[in-house]
């Protein structure tokens, strides 16, 4: 998708996004849908950055939220660190992190880096509640009942406060989505597809896929780590159910909805799935035999994601406003 | 297209309005429950305690003159921003009179529904939701715990297992566990009873959810032949092919089930061949014969309509709904959420075992009104040995020891 285009649905996106408090800004209902979708979308963004544009069967992601989420609950209840720290704290420790979950990752392909990322996810259960989790501050099988807000400015920052909130999560979901935009149309974005198509062909060329996976394994790991920790002081208590293949589940129906590798359909799948998930609650199992029948449909109907359509929209607009200047060109020179 | 199109606007108009049409005339009451996902089978039991108990007010003609009307929403796994949410939705949005919720998480529930005002009735049953009560119980005065919390049922089971009519042929005992919150709780406070009277906790596992194969930690038991095997995991197909495994090959051991015996799926599977097991169920009925004959004919009801006995979480459901209506009967008001939660501390209910009260943190502790009972399975029913407070035999039922244990 070309720059414009992209920046045009993320803009369309946020602007639809800033103004909602001011409609709903009283509805704690629909300000909860709309701060879970701000931070689903850019989780779910990083995990296409990785799995769509470089590639890589990273299935790790939702265990970076986790380690985001509960390093900054460690650090700001055991250590006493301020949440606005503990959640920086939070992404560079998830982000390096990342960088070791990618070093072997670089030495495999395809499903074998699907089962080491996995294995992370499948680990951190054990971990966090055995006596290794509970000597860290991990809170073991009982979780992490009482972590702080953020205070920021004399202002705190939680489920309590919804509008601040989401102001909050807004500014910085605007800037990792300018960080991930700059990434996917930068050299870097152009060097992850190279890898993707042909990594030989690449490395014939003078990228490094040393390099360049590591460093997207780290980008991405840093964000994903920063909202989780964002999404620990927004509901004040953890526990190792954050792992439960349910969440696995959603967010891959973000993906499979958004397109994978079609960014910013994932954004919109977000939108998509944390709605619909939402207000299909109160019909109980219909929820989940109806968000399944949506992603039977899309792969079968819409195996590029519900964007593809709106992408190809708007480059038949463009073709056709190209061969309407073309076609004024040629009669002028005639 | 266009015509789909037009659909599609008319189905998504629908699906964000519906929620917000109301009658005036009716009593909303929120009932949000896991109903998908790994807990869908106790967020079921909990549902018909509840379901029955709104019918049975709607044909007596309803509470303070209105029909009550049912709000539901799936809190499927506990996911705090889901609890949240359902809290936003029944008592932000749909308005409910008052909260009914069975297993609702591990604190955040308390949390979630502690921002609003209207009774809040919940079986956590675990300490680190009276913890987060306990922090704040002026905000969270709306909070109610339907049953005691793992720890002072596993008080109960281990006096319940040191009284039984049994002449143990050793002090050893293997304790299994899940690795969440409850398993935890239950497993600590049994190793530590034991230990307290000379026991030897021979080996203690702790497991996660989803365990069937056994042979392993069975091996294990098998050479430590111990006399009792206490297995705390909260869900069916766990604790059923431990069974199948472990009476294979069984060993000298009375196998304690705690609560694990309760999940209906276990005895509709075992059958007799469950024979033997002992288990609890807190704030329980007692079976096959209830206390009284009201209780009687209320297990009676159930049965009619259901078919089946009555699982743990249904009739403490059923009553936390008929105490809830009878302090609105009492207030007049079922907007009075003050009154309405002073009542409800203050004057407890006249339920069907009797009279019952809320104790400390707003907990339903274990009484005669609503007793942990202790159950043995026998000829493929829930027999009732013994009820606790006090920790007594219950009616003629005796313990017969499980036809594994060579004498």
């Amino acid at each position: 998708m070309s720059l414009k285009h992209m920046i045009l649905i993320l803009c369309g996106f946020y602007c639809v996004m800033g103004i909602m408090p001011l409609f709903f800004g009283d509805t704690d209902y629909i300000m909860n849908i709309l701060i879970m979708i701000l931070i689903w979308a850019v989780v779910a963004s990083c995990w296409d950055v990785i799995m769509g544009f470089a590639g890589i069967f990273s299935f790790g992601q939702v265990a970076f939220y986790v380690i985001g989420a509960y390093s900054s609950a460690i650090l700001s209840v055991s250590l006493d660190i301020p949440p606005v720290f503990s959640i920086m704290m939070a992404g560079v420790i998830t982000g390096l992190f990342g960088v070791l979950v990618g070093l072997p990752c670089l030495r495999l392909a395809g499903p074998y880096v699907a089962l080491v990322t996995f294995a992370v996810h499948m680990t951190l259960v054990p971990f966090l509640r055995g006596p290794l989790g509970r000597a860290i501050g991990s809170g073991g099988s009982q979780g992490i009942l009482t972590i702080p807000p953020i205070k920021l400015f004399g202002l705190a920052f939680s489920s309590e406060q919804l509008v601040p909130f989401f102001y909050l999560t807004f500014s910085l979901t605007i800037i990792c989505t300018l960080v991930l935009v700059l990434v996917i149309k930068s050299y870097w974005g152009t060097a992850f597809l190279a890898l993707k198509d042909s990594e030989n062909f690449a490395a014939s060329l003078g990228i490094s896929a040393f390099k360049y996976k590591l460093m997207v394994f780290a980008l991405t790991s840093f964000i994903t780590g920063l909202f989780g920790a964002l999404y620990a002081h927004y509901v004040g208590m953890l526990s190792t159910k954050m792992l439960s293949m349910d969440v696995f589940t959603i967010l891959m129906i973000m993906m499979v909805i958004g397109g994978i590798g079609k960014y910013p359909g994932v954004v919109v799948g977000a939108v998509i799935t944390v709605t619909l998930s939402q207000l299909l609650a109160p019909l109980g199992m219909y929820r989940p035999l109806i968000m399944g029948a949506i992603v039977v449909v899309l792969v079968l109907f819409l195996r590029d994601g519900i964007i593809s359509p709106i992408i190809g929209l708007l480059s038949s607009r463009r073709k056709v406003g190209l061969v309407e200047k073309s076609l004024k060109v040629s009669s002028k020179g005639k | 297209m266009r015509k789909t199109r037009f659909l599609a606007i008319i189905f998504t108009f629908v699906m964000l309005t519906t929620t917000l049409v109301f009658a005036a005339d009716t009593i909303k009451v929120g009932v949000p429950l896991a109903e998908t996902g790994a807990y869908a089978g106790s967020g079921d039991n909990y549902w018909k305690g509840i379901d029955m108990a709104i019918n049975e007010i709607n044909k007596g003609g309803g509470l303070l003159g209105k029909q009550l009307e049912v709000v539901r929403f799936d809190s499927q796994e506990f996911a705090p921003e889901v609890v949240m949410q359902g809290a936003n939705y029944l008592c932000g949005k749909m308005k409910v009179t008052s909260v009914h919720a069975g297993w609702a998480g591990w604190g955040q529930d308390i949390r979630a529904y502690g921002k609003y005002d209207a009774p809040f009735f919940c079986d956590d049953g675990a300490m680190p939701a009276v913890e987060v009560y306990k922090s704040d119980p002026e905000k969270y005065y709306n909070t109610y715990f339907i049953t005691d919390t793992g720890g002072d049922q596993a008080n109960s089971m281990f006096n319940m297992l040191t009284a039984l009519p049994y002449e143990y042929p050793n002090k050893k005992i293997v304790i299994i566990n899940t690795d969440d919150a409850w398993g935890m709780e239950v497993g600590d406070t049994l190793s530590k009873q034991f230990t307290k009277i000379g026991w030897k906790v021979a080996k203690r596992e702790t497991v996660p959810y989803g365990t069937n194969e056994w042979g392993p930690i069975l091996t294990k038991i098998r050479r430590i032949n111990p006399a009792i095997i206490h297995i705390e995991i909260p869900s069916s197909q766990e604790v059923i092919t431990f069974f199948r495994q472990f009476i294979k090959q069984p060993t000298n051991s009375i196998l304690s089930y705690g609560w694990s015996i309760t999940p209906l799926e276990v005895l509709t599977t075992l059958g007799k061949d469950a024979d033997g097991i002992v288990g609890e169920m807190p704030a329980g009925m007692p079976a096959p014969k209830a206390p009284n004959a009201k209780a009687q004919a209320w297990v009676d009801q159930y049965m009619s309509i259901y078919k089946h006995p009555v699982p743990a979480g249904s009739w403490i459901a059923y009553t936390s709904v008929m105490a809830w209506a009878d302090a609105v009967k009492a207030v007049g008001d079922e907007y009075d959420f003050k009154a309405v939660n002073k009542h409800l501390k203050e004057a407890g209910y006249d339920g069907l075992q009797g009279k019952m009260k809320f104790g400390k943190n707003n907990t339903l502790h274990a009484q005669p009104a609503a007793p942990i009972v202790h159950y043995q399975v026998q000829d493929g029913k829930l027999v009732a040995l013994f009820t606790d407070p006090p920790l007594k035999p219950y009616g003629e039922y005796k313990f017969q020891v499980p036809r594994w244990i060579k004498k």
